[in-house]
């Protein structure tokens, strides 16, 4: 039983360990595909400004550089 | 003077449509079909245009151009997708579903036919031997257990959408499918790590040799009452273990291919790894559980192997003849008790 209960943990832990050792090694499509001419935006973020009117909001650049849309944030999508 | 204003007026509108009545006609000679659906040049446009079937004349695939870095994307379509296709939603399930049920049916008929292979009770020593120590019965364990989640999360690709989710909805599908994708791609390493494991402790026990020739042509013990000699496993059990080192090796290589798509092969290549993953897959599946069968309910006393790790001394002469000899012998020549973890009574 003390086997079998050992066996449980370490499948476990070396589980969460794969985890965390594949997931680190991932990247967000957007950093894995983008090129110096072109780039994919981070998801939920514009070049518009966050009300979509062109306007960029200077004062959301001090704190988010491409102006967050307001809303829930999707979940972006890993390569 | 009005009549004048009226006639340059109706030449005024003459001269503005003269140039659309131009253009309907251009229009119509680009388009010659006419109402009838008939057309009067004979062209067939279509019929001579480049189609699906002169493009694969030039090459298996039909790529596009494009200026991300992701190469793959380029691909418009493949046709061995398509045969990829009609093996997975079409032949696969019920390959699975012939071979895992198919091995249920057998075990259950084998159990009608013979029964529980039992230990008679004056044949029990009490004396107890140890069968299997605390790491090897971990690593069995852990690869068990493994193996037991990956199955049935390997399943759910296959019947999870045609058997589960009209019993559950969608919705609970959708939940209880990722968390079973999480399972299965999380702790294949801990199998992999067993498979490893259980090679390392276990091949030399499992070297093929001419009394499993004997044991085989005397049925094993599971026709008639005699049992054939054997040493520390007999011949089932080496196929077991084989098929679980080459099985294993086999559905890790793969798996690690799917882990990593496309870091080896192509599109192509991950079908194809896809097509082996879940074939060898069904038919592991079926082996082991022949294994759990004669494990548990099929022989009385074997699960004690695997559970506390030691069986009765009487039960191991009866399956292990030449195995209890050994562990006896090296028990009695002294030095090698204190080295070998399983010291026999």
């Amino acid at each position: 039983m003390k086997a079998f209960v050992a066996a449980v943990i370490a499948a476990i832990i070396l589980g969460i360990g794969a985890m965390l050792a594949l997931t680190s090694s991932q990247r967000f499509a957007y950093q894995a595909f983008a090129t110096s001419g072109a780039r994919v935006s981070e998801p939920g973020t514009n070049l518009v400004g966050p009300r979509w009117d062109g306007d960029p909001a200077p004062d959301e650049y001090d704190a988010e550089p491409h102006g967050k849309v307001r809303g829930a944030a999707s979940e972006p999508k890993r390569s | 003077m009005q009549r004048v204003a009226t006639l340059l007026g109706a030449l005024l509108v003459m001269a503005a449509l003269w140039p659309a009545s131009g253009l309907d006609m251009s229009a119509r000679a680009q388009s010659p079909i006419q109402a009838d659906g008939q057309n009067p040049m004979g062209a067939r446009p279509t019929a001579d245009s480049v189609n699906e079937e002169f493009l694969f004349k030039q090459s298996p695939k039909i790529t596009g151009r494009i200026s991300i870095p992701d190469g793959k994307a380029a691909n418009l379509i493949q046709p061995q997708g398509r045969q990829y296709q009609m093996f997975r939603e079409g032949w696969l399930p019920w390959i699975g579903a012939l071979v895992i049920l198919g091995m249920l049916a057998a075990l259950a008929a084998f159990f009608l036919y013979r029964g529980r292979i039992l230990t008679d009770h004056s044949q029990e020593s009490g004396k107890k031997i140890l069968r299997f120590n605390a790491f090897e019965r971990f690593t069995h364990w852990m690869t068990a257990v493994c193996f037991i989640i990956l199955s049935l999360s390997g399943l759910n690709y296959i019947f999870g959408k045609r058997l589960l989710m009209p019993l559950i909805g969608p919705d609970a599908f959708g939940a209880l499918a990722q968390w079973a994708k999480y399972s299965h791609v999380y702790l294949a390493w801990p199998f992999m790590l067993g498979v490893i494991f259980m090679v390392v402790v276990w091949v030399r026990d499992n070297i093929p040799n001419r009394i499993d020739w004997e044991w085989i042509k005397a049925g094993g013990g599971f026709i008639g009452s005699k049992h054939p000699h054997a040493g520390r496993f007999n011949a089932g059990q080496k196929g077991v273990f084989w098929m679980v080192a080459g099985f294993g090796a086999a559905m890790g290589a793969t798996g690690l291919m799917m882990l990593f798509p496309f870091a080896v092969f192509d599109v192509n290549g991950m079908q194809v790894m896809q097509v082996i993953h879940s074939l060898i897959g069904v038919v592991f599946i079926a082996g082991i559980l022949a294994h759990i069968y004669i494990g548990t309910l099929g022989m009385k006393g074997a699960y004690d192997a695997m559970g506390s790790g030691k069986v009765d001394l009487a039960w191991a002469r009866t399956h292990h003849d030449l195995w209890v000899e050994q562990e006896q012998a090296r028990t009695a020549s002294g030095p090698q008790v204190a080295s070998h973890p399983a010291p026999a009574e």
